[in-house]
């Protein structure tokens, strides 16, 4: 299930990232299922909770891992086994590894060197600039915390000036100030032209400059558009919920009388089944009808999984 | 190329590496002074020198070693700690990569090595320069060949040092002794058919152990291009954690 926001794909003739079909597995594991999706320029907010595939999807496009099967293109060209490509793009790992024993400064040059840049020093100085790390750039790596790092790493990825950038989980240990920088950093480039993809976990963190949102659940993408669109979508949809209480058909009773609940029905096995276009409500009221009427609740659950994750990743939220 | 040679220098200069390096790198030359000081009388001298100096020591057990202790780390620790993809997500061909790598190898252990088998050599029975060249060839032969095998070892599993002293101890060391065909798939083999090839006089003693001259410098070439070929296909198409 895919619920989409908006139409923009439609609209735009040649996506920068096209992903196409694509699946991951690691032995029975599947860590992403069927994903198909495209990225224009400005920026793209890629969200799930931990363990929804992201960082699984972002290694396949940034071409560190090849997909089981389907095909992900970067500007047109397959990005597996295309280092040249690297030229045009600039890929943060969520890894914050770096390598210790270099200077804030040596490492950014590093990478400089790496992209072919030669001179390297306009760009370097450049790139420590733009993330405010210039009168700390001659420490070594080891001496910073972990949101100083992350901003080097991230001159190191900028440094070469990239028309696309893939950015996993970049605000990891940054502070509430150096989000907002950040933030204006990746506004700044984006309108510029460049097509930038972040992922995270966190959706404020993206909401606020994202212009649009892929939402990842289970491996799946669930949703993409807009995320006001999005949530307006998933309002829609009806949600399923079986409920095993001591006097089911009391609480039923008093369930349907409410406004979260569309319709009830009792299961064979005395199982209340609920759907419900609004799970805030239905969240408050069974909990609450269920002391009110003395009635034991023995299970709450969802019966669609998938879309629960994503009912209560982007509506409780 | 540079940067990444300066890289993989820095990371192999800890200071436990190079002090366990230079540690092996001077028993040959310790131990060959020992025997030109105790044993240099003797008639079988020449021949003892080179079975165990030479073959037992340097041969069989110290270039494998240090070139293994280096060249399995060499990709090992950035799997490890998830800093491989600073290289692999640059525009660089794979094998520009590799090289490096195995320069650094080559640099920090294997010009130690080299140098150790030459000095020990120096020591030895009244051996003439064409000596000292067939051994300064045949390790610099040992050593790329190994660093080769090793730096792949080390890119494919996070076992590779355990691996790799099987490999040395049982194949290189125990089954090479054993059967002799086995010599034409043998690193120690080819260095040790180097050295007779180059000079036969000196190292006569080895003329019942080696493989023909062009035999060895083809199987050390083709094992040597194999691995590097393996290594740069690996790192290609592998998923970079």
């Amino acid at each position: 299930m895919t619920i989409s926001g908006q139409s923009r794909e439609s609209a735009a003739p040649e996506p920068v990232i096209d992903v196409c079909d694509v699946s991951k597995w690691f032995g029975n594991l599947v860590a992403v299922n069927e994903v198909s999706l495209q990225v224009y320029p400005g920026i793209t907010g890629l969200l799930g909770p931990n363990g929804a595939g992201k960082t699984t999807l972002l290694h396949m496009i940034s071409g560190l891992s090849g997909p089981s099967v389907g095909e992900v293109r970067l500007l047109g060209e397959p990005v597996r086994e295309n280092a040249t490509i690297f030229r045009r793009i600039g890929v943060m790992s969520e890894h914050e590894a770096v390598y210790g024993f270099y200077t804030g400064r040596e490492f950014v040059e590093f990478a400089a060197q790496l992209y072919g840049l030669n001179p390297t020093k306009v760009a370097v100085d450049r790139a420590i600039e733009a993330v405010g790390l210039t009168e700390v750039q001659d420490r070594p790596l080891r001496t910073y915390s972990r949101g100083m790092s992350q901003r080097m790493r991230l001159a190191a990825t900028i440094v070469h000036d990239p028309e696309v950038l893939i950015l996993d989980e970049p605000l990891n240990g940054t502070d509430p100030h150096q989000r907002i920088e950040f933030q204006d950093l990746m506004r700044r480039l984006a309108d510029e032209g460049r097509t930038i993809l972040i992922s995270s976990h966190i959706l404020e963190e993206v909401e606020i400059i994202a212009d649009r949102i892929l939402l990842m659940v289970s491996g799946k993408l669930a949703a993409s558009g807009n995320i006001r669109a999005i949530r307006e979508k998933l309002d829609q949809r009806p949600y399923k919920v079986r409920i095993l209480a001591g006097n089911p058909r009391s609480l039923a009773s008093a369930l349907i009388k409410t406004d979260a609940v569309d319709s009830v029905a009792i299961d064979p096995d005395e199982a209340i089944i609920v759907l419900s276009r609004n799970v805030s409500a239905l969240q408050r009221s069974v909990p609450y009808l269920a002391q009110e009427l003395g009635i034991r609740l023995l299970r709450v659950e969802p019966l669609d999984e998938s879309l629960e994750s994503v009912f209560s990743y982007v509506v409780e939220r | 190329m540079k940067p990444i040679l300066m890289l993989s220098l820095r990371q192999f200069s800890s200071r436990w590496r190079l002090l366990l390096i230079f540690f092996l790198a001077l028993l040959p030359i310790a131990l060959s002074a020992l025997m030109a000081t105790l044993a240099s009388d003797d008639s079988e001298y020449a021949e003892e020198f080179t079975n165990v100096i030479i073959d037992a020591l340097i041969i069989a057990v110290l270039i494998p070693i240090v070139t293994m202790v280096l060249a399995t780390t060499a990709f090992r620790h950035e799997l490890d700690d998830r800093t491989l993809s600073y290289l692999i997500l640059k525009p660089i061909p794979r094998s520009l990569i590799v090289l490096p790598k195995l320069l650094a190898t080559i640099v920090v252990g294997g010009l130690l090595v080299i140098f150790s088998g030459i000095i020990a050599t120096l020591l030895g029975p009244e051996l003439d320069a064409q000596a000292v060249l067939a051994v300064g060839i045949a390790l610099v032969v040992g050593v790329v060949t190994y660093a080769t095998i090793f730096t792949w070892a080390g890119l494919i599993s996070s076992h590779a040092l355990g691996f790799s002293l099987l490999y040395v101890f049982l194949w290189e060391a125990l089954v090479t002794s054993i059967f002799s065909g086995v010599q034409y798939l043998s690193v120690r083999g080819y260095v040790l058919s180097i050295i007779n090839g180059i000079d036969g006089n000196s190292f006569s003693t080895l003329d019942e152990r080696v493989i023909e001259f062009p035999a060895a410098i083809v199987g050390a070439t083709v094992v040597t291009a194999l691995f590097f070929w393996l290594t740069v296909r690996r790192l290609r198409r592998m998923d970079v954690p």
